[in-house]
């Protein structure tokens, strides 16, 4: 596979945070390599290091989390490659929402409460991509209905819509700027079935639509299995398994990974 | 003496901007009987905006019914006497769903639990209330040493919500109105939580009526179940039968929307969620292979 192809490329990402009983490893000696046009899965339990390594890669870790060692080579279509780890300033500015974005949990909180969702939409685009200002009045409806909200919704405030429609709004903005790649922490937590599974078809229909990057953390091992081409497995801060959807559900080549995909809750096992 | 709660004929509306007709009806002629014999958990599902929490404030008298009625001991609860309310107060009691959102964060956790001592006369002295109070937090499985004396911050929301039963505890109402309790717990401490519920079931004849959008969560606690989509109770029975063989359109759509953990079956047909309304559109779900074989 040649470089193109490759549009991330982690090697021997270490994160730790700094406590008062000494450092302690949220992620260590990570490799791993994201597929241009892929949706990569990233599953684990809670403290698995799994939103830590989101959070380094978007360069939004906060001390006391540090990266202590590794690189991460993004390369965006017709940019130059990057290390995320070291690009600062101006030159992270500017790749960020054009070239790597981030949808992040169905929470209530990612979207400004006094600011209409159109004009979030035009803050985004304009910052990021001044040269389109004439297109907007085009753009803001067609990326609504890419992810199935009306028109309408462009007036509304966030507080009338619900958790799903808000995060729907989070991931038509995401890929406004037709990102390389997105970067979904938790996307459907705390949203409920039906909902949970209008989005997870969204996603499909961006991934397919816009060719963008996928990158889906979550713990429910239902949703990868519904969602990912490729999925890996942390525990403890290290990768355990990656490998391609099937055959990681199929024969897992970890006791770990056979251990989270039997826990989840089915229906068919309750208290004794 | 056993006392009922009884809905009959439960309609909620709420005035909304740009709605239909100028108000919207979240629940819609609603009418069940949670009855204390035998205890029993009772659980109510749907998806947001469907009007579950509605109805639990309805039961909790927190919300007066546009019309129909909630009635306890045969009374409507918003006529009752002085005694008779004190006795509803008691005998009914919430927890809710943000452990986050139900102390205030200026007083110690200690308060929420002298509160329910002084004001339903738990305790004759101080020692009595503090040994009550501490044999309730036992029975949650909580060290009294580690959260009494602490604000609400330095917990965690598992502790916060195991305080809340700790009330329950202290108080055995006769029913627990439980909305959506567990969905801001990660699965441990939601097994943990759920459990105890069980235990307060069988060993203080508590009977609960659980809110929640969970189904995983429903079939983990039995009982039985009512489903309700767009303000309007669907389907009803016991779990194994709800679950097993749904006769409802939308219950079947929940429980086809669970998430397999089986890459081999994905779904392959698309579900539309008019949301504006906080309605799903049911029995749209051509993922499901035909259940006969067309010939």
């Amino acid at each position: 596979m040649s470089d193109d192809d490759i549009v991330l490329e982690i090697s021997g990402l270490e994160v730790g945070y700094s406590t008062n009983r000494g450092e302690v490893k949220a992620v260590s000696g990570l490799d791993l390599a994201v597929r241009r046009g892929e949706i990569l899965g990233i599953a684990g339990e809670s403290g698995s290091g799994k939103s830590t390594l989101a959070v380094a890669l978007l360069r939004l870790l906060k001390p006391p989390g540090k990266v202590t060692a590794g690189s991460a080579i993004f390369r965006p279509r017709g940019r130059s490659p990057v290390d995320l780890l070291k690009v600062e300033g101006e030159e992270l500015r500017v790749l960020r929402w054009s070239a790597l974005s981030y949808l992040p949990q169905g929470s209530m909180s990612s979207l400004n409460p006094v600011m209409r969702i159109g004009d979030q939409f035009r803050d985004v685009i304009l910052e990021h991509a001044p040269d389109r200002k004439n297109t907007l009045s085009e753009l803001i409806p067609r990326l609504l209905a890419q992810v199935g909200l009306e028109p309408d919704v462009a007036r509304m405030y966030p507080h009338e819509l619900s958790g799903g429609m808000k995060q729907r709004v989070l991931m038509a903005i995401c890929v406004a700027l037709e990102p390389d790649l997105v970067i979904a922490d938790e996307p459907t937590t705390a949203l409920d079935v039906t909902i949970q599974r209008v989005i997870l078809q969204s996603l499909v229909d961006l991934q397919r639509d816009f060719g963008v990057t996928l990158v889906v953390i979550s713990h429910d091992m239902g949703v990868h299995a519904q969602l990912v081409d490729r999925v890996a497995v942390m525990y403890e801060g290290k990768l355990v398994e990656v490998g391609d959807v099937r055959q990681v559900y199929k024969q897992p080549q970890h006791e770990y990974t056979r251990q989270l995909i039997e826990s989840i809750p089915r229906l068919g096992r309750r208290a004794s | 003496m056993t006392k009922t709660i009884e809905l009959s004929g439960v309609q909620q509306r709420f005035h909304a901007r740009g709605a239909a007709g100028g108000y919207l009806t979240a629940v819609e002629d609603a009418s069940f009987t949670l009855s204390p014999e035998p205890p029993q958990v009772v659980s109510l599902v749907g998806q947001s905006g469907s009007g579950k929490s509605t109805i639990a404030r309805n039961v909790l008298g927190l919300q007066k019914p546009t019309s129909g009625t909630v009635k306890y001991g045969g009374k409507d609860i918003f006529k009752l006497n002085r005694d008779e309310y004190d006795d509803y107060r008691r005998n009914v009691q919430p927890v809710f769903q943000d452990p986050y959102a139900i102390f205030n964060p200026f007083y110690r956790v200690d308060r929420v639990l002298w509160k329910a001592v002084k004001k339903f006369g738990l305790a004759t002295s101080r020692a009595e209330g503090l040994a009550l109070i501490e044999r309730s937090l036992d029975a949650v499985k909580l060290d009294p040493d580690r959260v009494l004396g602490r604000y609400p911050h330095q917990l965690s929301g598992g502790q916060r919500q195991r305080v809340m039963l700790a009330r329950i505890h202290m108080l055995r109402p006769a029913f627990v109105i439980a909305d959506e309790p567990v969905s801001m717990l990660d699965a441990q401490v939601r097994r943990l939580f759920l459990d105890i519920l069980l235990d307060f079931q069988r060993e203080y004849g508590m009977t609960t009526l659980f809110i929640t959008h969970d189904l995983s969560t429903v079939y983990y606690l039995g009982g039985s179940v009512m489903v309700i989509n767009r303000g309007r109770i669907v389907e009803r029975g016991p779990v194994d039968v709800v679950m097993h063989e749904p006769s409802h359109p939308y219950t079947r759509l929940l429980l086809d929307s669970i998430p397999q953990p089986d890459p081999d079956q994905r779904w392959t047909g698309r579900i539309e969620v008019d949301e504006l309304s906080g309605t799903a559109e049911a029995g749209t779900p051509k993922a499901t292979a035909p259940e006969t074989p067309i010939i």
